[in-house]
Parts: structure tokens; sequence; C-alpha cells
């Protein structure tokens, strides 16, 4: 029998930038076909190619051996291509029945009214082939999780499914979830619709797939049976680069404590995180996207309020919860969203560069234009902000000079500790380097920096010392020595072992 | 807010920041020569001047709302806080208090209104439309009802002054409005308070996690907010020796038009104080003249229509240049 989905060569490049290229891969009907990668491998464009959200620089997909118009939504759909996203994008307002017939509910009396019983019925039969039951009149916000996916998929299998695409389905499942949910992908299977099965959650990959395929930088590695694999073998395949070589250079030995954080908790999303940066040391901080990192930072930042726990500066508690007293003590943070949190994107450099110590500049209360103009060159020089002057708007500068910017004004509050949360994401290699000499130069320097990042190479060449967190706690901390891309990331994989029934 | 910077691509005219404020002064210029042409008698400056007489407290609230809507904010209510301040006042002076010192307490009523709203907007991070919507109806309902909807008079020649006196041939409550338009302008142009409110209205989170004092801030213009309408009402009693509870009804439209007819950006982040003055002006002169010269008070909403309409058109059309 011919695979059901053929993708040949595809590509996909954002400017100068390729998120993807060379994709070649098939997926046969009543196969469970799992997609590994790093974050950013790029496992969301290729999902995002074939639901017809992003159009294709390069390639083509065929369905059943028509060839499939691309980046057109209703044409993917139109030949039985569904996604279940994570967090599905249902009308959380209407029920069951609404949400699996909305646009297309079927009608009497000349199209003039809804034909409820005909939906009722047609709902009921859709959900039990999943194993599921009809909750009608409840609105979705009432449900959990795992029923509203189970409407999802209901829905996606209402008109002739395919392909289903599931992306992360078990993030936010519990155990016995899980297995009602791996009870109705292998139905699905068994009734002949293909499955492209996207998770970090490698045991579950193990015991569901009969094919994965890795991908990793944006290429598709390659496609092997499940049978025979291991967790291991996973985890190779999905770092195996040469990871670039960071020259850390000459590691001074750290300094006293600067930065200690103890039993900080913010539930769900963190729990009792408790570690420590001294004054000169760079401390990496790897995991997951949603692993709990970036929450953990606006914690220590002030910017959230912790449920218990303490953060200190040399030796002193910060007032919790509050940005200006953390800033005031020396913490600055150059936070994961540049553009919407780092920057006020439509004022100019110079101003975005004294945001932060605009009443230490004034005298008298009034502004002192002179000591502002010095401090932003001082701050452009230092950052080699490439910008024609500090009077240019900071929308209009390229991300990695953004990046800079952000830096840059915090150096201009002299800070203590040093936060930094994905300082290279989307930018490109060259201002990357430079961001990475500017962190060393900074350490050498004294500053106690945290660096929270999910590129493992960046995580794995700039770090004295590594922290992982998997899932809101700490798994585990890595010596700069013993630290490898597979013991990371084994640190970061959860660690579920749910029974899935083989069919 | 800036210009894109000294590109040599750029012609000058590109990088002129004062576009709006220009064409709107041209605007006036041209609505007065042609009012001189039509009817001379009104642009002399003892028309002028008498014609300016209940202009001032509409200019006077329009500066502190040109900071609320530069944090993206916006004030209903003030006409109402006006109203609660001039019954506060004419309470108090008839209790038997120097007619200054009930004034003092007017003010202060109206600071703790704005404060109020300052509050309820930064703390409990309700939206400010929705807030002032509230107290737009809840402080002239406490006004109606301490004051029992009784007018209060027979304020001494000496507190009327205020409102009607002239000094060096300019009238009092303009010269109190020149004073605070200087100083609200300084305020914004060249403190770490003005920066502040520019910075809030772009992007509140990011100023947040600059360090900024956000909710202080947003207080802050509340609360001026709610002193200047103290002050204006201390003015509207004096000019028209009476204090009573419907005053300033509906005057809050009249001074957010004016605003943003001063190329103020309701979406936050952008205009001036220079900007707000050309708005007041604008509209005063177009309604007084249409009112002198047709004698057709209905005319005047239309034409104050179109003036907005136009002058957010003319904004789009020289912000374009920085999007």
């Amino acid at each position: 029998m011919p695979p059901l989905i053929v993708t040949h060569e595809l590509g996909k490049t954002y400017g100068t930038v390729r998120a993807l290229g060379g994709v070649s891969m098939s997926i046969d009907a009543g196969e469970i076909h799992a997609l590994i990668g790093e974050n950013g491998a790029g496992k969301s464009t290729l999902i995002n190619m074939l639901s017809g959200v992003v159009a294709l620089s390069a390639g083509t997909i065929s369905v059943a051996g028509k060839p499939l118009l691309t980046g057109s939504v209703p044409a993917s759909e139109a030949a039985g291509i569904a996604v279940i996203h994570q967090e599905s994008t249902a009308f959380a307002h209407l029920d069951a029945l609404d949400n699996i017939f909305v646009g297309r509910e079927p009608r009497r009396c000349g199209g003039l009214l809804l034909d409820k019983p005909r939906m009722r019925a047609e709902a009921k039969r859709l959900l039990e082939s999943l194993g599921e039951t009809l909750q009608e009149g409840l609105a979705l916000s009432a449900l959990s999780v795992a029923q509203r996916q189970m409407i999802a998929i209901a829905r996606a299998i209402s008109v002739d499914c395919k392909l289903l695409i599931l992306d992360e389905p078990t993030a936010s499942l519990s155990q016995r979830e899980c297995q009602a949910l791996f009870a109705a992908i292998q139905r699905l299977k068994a009734a002949g619709v293909a499955i492209l099965y996207v998770s970090h959650r490698l045991e579950e990959i193990l015991a569901l797939a009969d094919r994965v395929s890795v991908f990793r930088d944006g290429t598709h590695v390659e496609t092997r049976d499940a049978k025979g694999l291991n967790k291991d073998d996973l985890i190779r395949a999905m770092v195996g680069r040469d990871v670039e070589e960071h020259d850390r250079g000459v590691v001074t030995a750290p300094g006293a404590v600067r930065l200690s954080v103890r039993g900080l908790t913010r539930a769900p999303r963190f729990r009792n995180v408790s570690f420590e940066v001294r004054a000169g040391e760079i401390v990496g901080m790897a995991g997951l996207v949603g692993a709990g990192r970036s929450e953990v930072a606006a914690t220590i930042f002030g910017a959230d309020f912790p449920d218990a726990g303490s953060v200190s500066l040399d030796g002193v508690p910060l007032r919790a919860g509050d940005v200006r007293a953390a800033i005031a003590a020396g913490v600055a943070l150059v936070p994961e969203d540049r553009q919407h949190v780092g920057l006020v994107l439509p004022m100019t450099v110079g101003e975005n560069l004294v945001l932060t110590v605009l009443s230490s500049l004034a005298r008298g209360g009034l502004r002192s234009l002179s000591a502002e103009a010095a401090v932003a060159t001082e701050q452009m020089k230092a950052m080699a902000v490439k910008a024609a002057s500090s009077a240019v708007v900071a929308k209009t500068l390229s991300g990695g000079n953004q990046q800079k910017l952000v830096i840059g004004k915090w150096l201009a509050a002299k800070p203590k500790v040093l936060i930094l949360d994905e300082p290279t994401r989307g930018i490109d290699v060259g201002a990357r380097a430079e961001i990475y000499r500017l962190i060393r130069r900074l350490a050498a320097e004294g500053l106690a920096t945290l660096v929270i990042s999910s590129d493992l190479p960046e995580v794995l060449g700039l770090s004295d010392r590594i922290l992982v967190m998997r899932k809101g706690s700490i798994s585990g901390e890595l010596a700069r020595a013993e630290a490898t891309p597979e013991k990371v990331l084994a640190l970061a994989m959860p660690q579920e072992k749910p029974q899935a029934v083989r069919a | 807010m800036k210009s894109s910077g000294p590109n040599t691509n750029e012609s000058w005219w590109r990088q002129y920041n004062y576009w709006h404020e220009t064409v709107l002064a041209m605007l006036i210029v041209g609505l007065l020569l042609s009012a001189s042409v039509l009817s001379p008698s009104f642009t002399t400056v003892k028309t002028q001047v008498g014609l300016s007489s209940d202009m001032w407290e509409l200019a006077l609230l329009a500066l502190p709302m040109t900071l609320i809507i530069i944090t993206a904010g916006i004030d209903l209510s003030i006409g109402s806080i006006m109203a609660l301040s001039a019954v506060v006042l004419g309470m108090t002076f008839e209790a038997g208090a120097n007619p200054w010192v009930a004034a003092m307490c007017g003010i202060m009523a109206g600071t703790a209104c704005g404060v109020f709203n300052g509050l309820t907007v930064a703390k409990l991070k309700v939206h400010p439309l929705i807030v002032t919507l509230a107290t737009l109806a809840a402080f002239r309902g406490i006004a109606e009802g301490i004051s029992l909807g009784r007018p209060i008079s027979g304020f001494p020649a000496s507190f009327t002054e205020l409102g009607t006196g002239t000094f060096g041939g300019v009238p009092i409550p303009g010269l109190i409005f020149g004073v605070l338009a200087l100083l609200f302008a300084i305020a914004l142009a060249r403190t770490p308070f003005g920066l502040s409110i520019y910075a809030i209205g772009h992007n509140p989170l990011a100023s947040r996690y600059s360090g900024l004092p956000v909710a202080r801030i947003t207080v802050a213009v509340y609360a001026l907010a709610g002193t200047v309408a103290g002050l204006a009402a201390a003015i509207y009693v004096a000019r028209r020796n009476t204090a009573k509870a419907d005053i300033g009804t509906g005057l809050e439209l009249d001074v957010i038009t004016a605003v943003v007819l001063g190329g103020t950006s309701i979406f936050g982040g952008s205009g001036r104080i220079l900007g707000t003055l050309l708005g007041v002006l604008a509209i005063h002169q177009t309604r007084k003249f249409v009112g002198w010269y047709w004698d057709r008070e209905e005319l005047n909403f239309i034409v104050v229509g179109v003036l907005l309409i136009a002058a957010v058109l003319l904004n789009r059309l020289f912000d374009k240049k920085t999007k």
C-alpha cells in the first residue's frame, strides 16, 4: 500500500533564517508516527506546513497520491488533515455538541433550524468510538483538559480525517487520562487513521509509535522503526550534533555567594527551588519549555509573588514581589520576550537605555539630558549597538541589536546579578557570538550571571555549572566538566512511565 | 513619538516632529482670518477676552487629561468631581468658613476623588473606562445627595474675583491656566515622571520590568486630574457665584475631544501639552465663532465633530512615517 502522506524536500525560511529544510518523509495510513526533537528543531514548522498555516518555501506535500495545495488551511482540512494543539482552540463557552459541529451543524426545516437530535446521536457515536461519553449542556470551560481534548478529536474525526496530528497531547494530562487517550489513539489507528504524534515524553513514544522521525536544527535527521529502540537511542539522535566549541576562557575562581534562592515555590509552576550564584560565576539553567525556568526568574526579579521561599542578595533578603526593591538591590532581568517586556519599542534607543536609571540621573527633579546622552552613548558603545544614533526608534533595530539594548539598559543600572532568559533566541549567529563574549566579559568582571536557555550548546558552552529543571523543580545539577548534552537531556525529559497498550 | 533619526535620505519634513501642531495652528489662524473678514468685531481683544470666560475650566482639565490619555487611560469622572468639589466648597463656606479655606476643602475633595480613581485603576486593575464611568455617576450622586440639589451662593466679591477679575488685562483664570500649562509642559517633557508616563502608555509591562513605579504614577495622574477639577470648580463657583451639584455635566467629553484634537493618541504613548493647548483653542474658537456669526447652538456640535474626525485622520497621516 503506498504511503498516505509523502513530503518531498520541504523547506521554510523566514527572511534569511532557515527554520526547516530538506524534509522528505512519509506517513502511512493506520500508522502512529512519532516526531521528536529539541525545542526549535522544526517540529512546529512541519505541523504548520501540513495543516496549511504556513506557506512552504520549497518542496511538495501529497496526500493519498494527490498533490496538496499548500499554505491553505481549507485545502489541508479538505484533504483530511487535522491538528489537535496542546491548548485547543475551541469555544470555551459552548458545550461539546456545539464544539464538535460548529460551522457545519446538521440542519433541518430547510436549513432554518439545527438538527439537534442528529447532532446528539452523531456526537454520541463519535465520542463512544473514542471511549468517551457525551456530556451535554456543560460549557467546555467546565470540563477537564482531557475531556476537551477528546471533544477536539471527535470534531476532527466527525469529517473524514486521514491524518490526525497530536501536538504534545499528554503535556497536562494525568496518568489515567493518558491511558484513555492512548486507547483512543489505538482505536483510530485500527480505523486506518494516520497519527503524527509530537511529544517530549520518550517513554510514551517508545510504547506507542510504529516509527519515529527525529528533527534537529531544522533538518529531518532520520526515521526509524520504533521497535528495538530505547530512550538513550532517542536522546542521542536528538542531540547528535557536534556541540559548537564555546571557549569559556580562563575561569577565575568564583567569589562570594551573591544570589541565594531558598525553597522558592509558586505553585503550580515551580516548587522548592533552591540554588546559589556566586560573583563571577555563570550558572546555566536548562530544561524544556514549560519547566518553570522563566517563572523562577520572574519571581526572583519580584515580578511575581512566591507562595513560599526566599531570595537574598549578598545575604540580605529581598522583599518578595517588588520589582523596584529587586532592582535597587542589584538584580537585573533580561526577559525572554525582549520585544514586549524588555523594551518599549516605540521609544528611542536613548530613552530605552536610561529607563532603569531615569530618576538617579535627574537633577533637582528635572531630567538631565546631557547625563542621559552620556549614559546612552556609553552603553551603545559598550554593547556595540548598531544604530545611526540614540534618537532612532528601538522598533527599527534588528533582534540582535534590540537584545544588546536590553542588556545595555541593565548595565547602566550597574547590577550585581544578571539573569538572562533565552538571551539569543531568534538572534543571528554573528550577534549571538557577540552576546556570548559580552556575558563572559561581564562574569569576568565579577557579575553573578544566571543564563536560562533551551539551547543546549549555549548552556553547555557558557556555563560554569548547569542546573536542570523538570516540571517545576530542579532535577539535577551538573558541573562544567561532567556536563554532556545527553546528561542534560536525561535530566530535562519527563520521567513518567505510562504503560501504553500496543495494538 | 520621535522621528526616525538623522537618516540622510529623509528630507527635513519627514523628520519634523510638530506636524500635527503646525497644521492645527494653521487651521486656527485660517479660522481667525476668515472670521475677521466675515465679522471684524469677533477678533477684537475685547470680544475675545469676553468669550474666553467659560473656556478656562475646559482648558484646565485638558492638562491632566493629556497625561491620563498618554498613559493609555481615560477619566470620564472629571465633570462629576468638579460638581462634588463645588458642593464641598459651597457647604464649607455656608458652614461659616472663609471662602478660600472652603476652596481648599473643595480641591482636597477633588484630589481624594482622583486618588480613588487612580487606586482602583492601578491596584485593582479595573479598566479606567469602567472605573471612571462608575465614578462619573457616583461622584455626582454624592454631590446631589449632600447638597440636596440646592444652589449655594452669596460669595464675597473678594472671592468671585478669582473667576471674574483680571490682572493686567488678562483674566485671572487665564493666568492660573498659563502657569499650570507651563508646569505640565515641563513635567511631561523634562522630568522622569513625564518620560515614565510615555513609557507606561506604550508598554506598561516593559515599564514595570524596567523598574518604573507604574502604580504610583498611575495614581498620581488621576489624583492630579482630581486636584485640577477641584481648582476648576473653585473658578467656576467664583465666576458664577453659585455652587451647585449640576455643574460640569458633560464637560468630560469636551475635554477628551480637545485633547485628542490636539494630537494625543487615544491608545497612549504620545501627545504633548502644546498640542492640547491648540486643541482647546481650536474647539473654543470654532464654537464661539459659529455661535457668534450664525447664532445657532446646534451647529456647534456638528462643527466640533467634523473637526475631531479631521484631526484624527490628520494624525494618522503623519504617524505613517514612524510605522
